[in-house]
């Protein structure tokens, strides 16, 4: 009695721990407050919202087409192949099923890595190779379920068809298809449920403008936590879950397959696979368990999808589908353009464009470097754009096909200066500063003032620091006295001591989550730009920002048009219309950093004016020092200091 | 000369290999093993010495075996209780524990960001009582939280279906020999579920030795695993040979685990899972 009362405590605890990340999801998507985890009543608003996004319902479907295509692809070739390996000898079965077996046994990124390189050395990245990527990885699991099909398919049925005077292919069709038919089903369906799933591979294959499920609520969850994305998950859940009670009630009538077979694949209603026998038998057996794991999974994700279907209709029907075929890539900040404003921009001028974003500025350059996508063009911050002018990656734009330009600042225009003096490259877009967010209920406003609270032990465990390369190293090197330019080895070295000393008392090293981490006020003190913190502090009355007055960095994002630019004249065109007074204004309200339109400016009432964090006086911005472009061994340098940093 | 025409429909599947299972696993070895101006070098591979990668290593090696270590705990008596369970709906109680495992990987982890945060559900419970608070995010704690809630079915699945294919006879058989509780379990059930239980560490060791993704989430930066650095080397710091002699390196492991599954699967129990 004991005993049972024990079992069953057990698995309630287990249950718990299972199902309360769920059901948090659950009740937030519920929840009216966007930022704080603390309930401000019920809406369903995160519902209607999430099916009006363009960006989770294009990953939606991408995710969609993606699958069905990998699925459908890798089930004829894997079929093909299970029919021809099944009629060879055994020394080449033995290396046809090795080479199956390695995206199956690999890890993941590996495989992803693997691919990516070769997709890059050959092509471009894109939705081909994403679905190429899938494909590989499906195969093997197609073969596998088809193999042991053939295995038992009796060779004398088939022969005797022969004899009787039917073709190949009529025996064939007639034969041994309807026998190996379920085992092609169930790899199809497996297939389905793997590329729904993957993550990984898919993350170092896709292109610009390319995002599945996975990958976007991988972007996603760096930057912030969207509540639609728990309406998302409430809905997939809820789908999953009645399709899989409805299967699981069913299967309960049929009889019961063989005794031993996993819980699985019974509730699938899948029938009872054969058991292989051969060289084949390991392979084939081993897949088993797995096969039966995601063998119910597959059902209903298959059932999802048509029901998704229907609601794919409503949104191409939505969407008008722009003709013209004029298309530019464009590769920016994550969060750093309004979507509403992008969509405009399409439809006022026809031009698609690709939008794809990053998180730092090395990464940008990465990604650019790589050359595995051509942009045209690029919004960066102004180390990285002298590099790249120094190395002779970018091109003059010509201004008199962009007549906004002359909506900028002038003043404004002159801060470029340090990495485009004669003002031919570059069309600034935001600009800012870098400082200390903080949350006035447990920060005193004194200490503050100075980069020193950062090291005095006061707010351990309490702070976030910024996870920007440059910018982490930036508050230690100003502290010691140094500029936030100095490549010296030493002066950097001595920079990371104090970095490593602090790294105890940070909590966790953000770039875009600091924002909503310090509106929740799961942190005391956040470095972070200046734009993250006037949006926080809109949010929470509680913080405020402060620079230093040791002094801090100023930026200046800035718009490029790469080499690798294939439309000039559609970025003229994009370049206009972000100079535009009403697409300025627009941006600053989505992420509210310094705009160089003076229209933005004088658009703002006397208190937003005057905040700091908005609109950085001119005293503070004398204060600050701009960055400069780093030679690839400072990049280096600071690169490897920046991992013993945090593998510290 | 039906059976070679049946064979040259194996004929895409062979390019498919070459071109993209062969090819791209030439181009990392290739990559391991040149300098970026196309020289041999064998200096990528000897950086997994270096002090950052070998910190990055050991520390994915620790989680991984802690992971794996308690996906086990968790999972034999659980598998265990279920199997003992005498109702008429086991399969429903036992999807009931797969369920999860149905929702996207990455909303999972965001769940368990949401629920361990400062001011987060689990603290703001706790507060309610009085208790001390929990603050683990940000450390390698949350980061094996993670990959314990992600994996656990996979270590889950083949102990259970390991055990369910012990007959009752015997373990009734032994009762009437006199056999106790611990000697029926040491001497029965154990060997019995040995390779599910060798599959499931496996399945559960391999993606928690490589995973980047869950660190990166619920580590806050401040978690730096073998997977993170690899995937630095490759998205942020555009050092591919690097990268890649790393993930070469890291396939090391990888191999020598499936060998270990394979030693005790010889017979193709049919509970591996690769």
């Amino acid at each position: 009695m004991v005993k049972k009362g024990v079992s069953r405590l057990y698995l309630a605890l287990i249950f718990c721990f299972l199902y309360l990340p769920i059901a948090v999801l659950v009740v937030l998507s519920f929840n009216r407050s966007k930022s704080h985890v603390v309930w401000t009543g019920f809406t369903l608003d995160w519902y209607a919202e999430c099916f009006r996004n363009q960006n989770i319902m294009s990953a939606f479907a991408t995710t969609l087409e993606i699958t069905f295509a990998a699925a459908v692809l890798s089930t004829i070739i894997g079929t093909l192949a299970a029919i021809g390996i099944s009629a060879m000898k055994r020394r080449s079965r033995t290396i046809y099923l090795g080479a199956t077996n390695i995206p199956l046994l690999n890890a993941d990124i590996v495989t992803g890595i693997s691919m990516m390189l070769l997709f890059v050395r050959f092509t471009n990245l894109g939705f081909v190779t994403v679905l190429i990527a899938h494909i590989t990885f499906n195969i093997p699991y197609v073969i596998l379920n088809v193999l042991p099909r053939l295995k038992q398919a009796s060779r004398y049925t088939y022969e005797a068809a022969l004899d009787l005077g039917a073709g190949p292919l009529y025996a064939f069709f007639k034969v041994t298809w309807p026998e190996i038919l379920p085992g092609v089903f169930s790899g199809f369906l497996m297939a389905v449920t793997m590329s729904l799933d993957d993550f990984s591979i898919t993350y170092f294959t896709k292109g610009a403008g390319i995002n599945t499920l996975s990958t976007m609520l991988y972007a996603e969850l760096r930057k912030g936590i969207r509540p639609e994305l728990y309406a998302l998950s409430t809905v997939l859940f809820f789908t999953v879950l009645l399709l899989l009670i409805a299967i699981n009630l069913n299967s309960d009538k049929t009889p019961a397959p063989a005794a031993g077979k996993a819980v699985a694949n019974k509730g699938a209603g899948l029938p009872d696979a054969p058991r292989p026998n051969g060289t084949a038998k390991q392979f084939v057996s081993s897949a088993k368990t797995r096969r039966a794991f995601y063998a119910k999974r597959a059902v209903c994700a298959v059932i999802l999808v048509s029901l998704a279907v229907g609601s794919l209709a409503v949104l191409f029907s939505a969407s008008p589908l722009i003709s013209g075929g004029q298309t530019i890539t464009v590769l920016n900040y994550g969060q750093y353009f309004d979507e509403d404003a992008l969509r405009r921009f399409e439809e006022e001028t026809g031009i698609r464009v690709n939008y794809e974003e990053y998180d730092d500025p090395e990464e940008m350059y990465t990604k650019y470097k790589a050359g595995a996508i051509d942009y045209d063009v690029i919004c960066t911050s102004e180390y990285m754009i002298e590099k790249l002018i120094q190395e002779g990656e970018v091109l003059e734009l010509d201004f008199s096909a962009i007549p906004n330009y002359a909506a900028l600042d002038p003043n404004i225009i002159e801060m470029t200066s340090s990495y485009d003096p004669e003002h031919k490259y570059t069309v600034p877009y935001f600009y800012g500063t870098l400082g200390i967010l903080y949350n006035t209920k447990l920060v005193d406003a004194e200490d503050v003032k100075s980069w020193d609270c950062l090291w005095n032990g006061k707010y351990a465990g309490s702070m976030i620091m910024t996870r920007s390369v440059r910018d982490a190293f930036a508050p230690a090197l100003i502290t010691l006295g140094y500029s936030i330019n100095d490549t010296d080895k030493d002066h950097l070295l001595e920079a990371l001591e104090i970095l490593k000393d602090q790294n105890p008392d940070v909590s966790a090293y953000y770039v875009d989550e600091t924002r909503d981490e310090m509106i929740a006020e799961n942190a005391a003190i956040g470095v972070c730009y200046s734009g993250d913190a006037g949006e926080a502090m809109a949010e929470n009355e509680n913080l405020a920002y402060s620079i230093p007055e040791e002094g801090s960095n100023l930026w200046i994002d800035s718009w490029f048009m790469p080499k690798t630019c294939k439309n000039q004249e559609a970025v003229f065109r994009f370049l206009d219309y972000v100079c535009r007074d009403d697409v300025a204004q627009a941006n600053f309200d989505y992420v509210y950093y310094t705009s160089p339109n003076r229209s933005v400016a004088a658009g703002m009432d006397a208190e937003t004016r005057e905040n700091e964090a908005v609109n950085p006086s001119e005293e503070t911005i004398r204060r600050c020092e701009v960055f400069r472009a780093l030679s690839d061994e400072s990049a280096g340098l600071y690169n490897t200091l920046w991992q013993e940093l945090i593998s510290n | 000369m039906n059976k070679l025409k049946k064979q040259l429909l194996a004929g895409p599947y062979l390019v498919w290999i070459i071109g993209f299972i062969l090819l791209p696993f030439l181009m990392i070895v290739y990559y391991a093993f040149t300098n970026a101006d196309g020289g041999f070098t064998m200096e990528y591979l000897a950086a997994v010495l270096d002090a950052n990668n070998r910190k990055a290593l050991f520390l994915s090696l620790e989680l991984g075996v802690i992971c794996t270590v308690l996906c086990l705990l968790i999972s034999y008596p659980l598998a265990m209780i279920l199997n003992g369970m005498n109702i008429k709906n086991q399969s429903l109680v036992v999807f009931l524990f797969m369920l999860p495992m149905w929702m996207n990987f990455m909303l999972r982890i965001l769940a368990w960001k949401l629920l361990l945060s400062k001011n987060g559900v689990i603290n703001s419970f706790l507060s309610l009582f009085g208790f001390p608070g929990v603050y683990i995010l940000n450390t390698p704690a949350a980061v094996v939280f993670g990959m314990v809630y992600d994996f656990l079915p996979f270590m889950l699945l083949p102990v259970y279906n390991s055990m369910t294919r012990i007959r009752k006879d015997w373990l009734e058989a032994a009762q009437d020999l006199g056999a106790g509780h611990l000697a029926i379990f040491f001497k029965i059930i154990l060997p019995l579920t040995v390779s599910g239980i060798i599959s499931g560490v496996v399945m559960v060791f391999v993606p928690s030795l490589t995973s980047f993704a869950i660190s990166e989430v619920l580590g806050g930066g401040k978690v730096l695993l073998i997977g993170n650095i690899i995937e630095q080397d490759f998205m942020q710091g555009m050092q591919w040979n690097a990268g890649s002699g790393l993930s070469l390196v890291l396939m090391v492991f990888v191999i020598i685990s499936m060998a270990l599954m394979n030693l005790f699967d010889k017979e193709g129990e049919g509970t591996a899972i690769w």
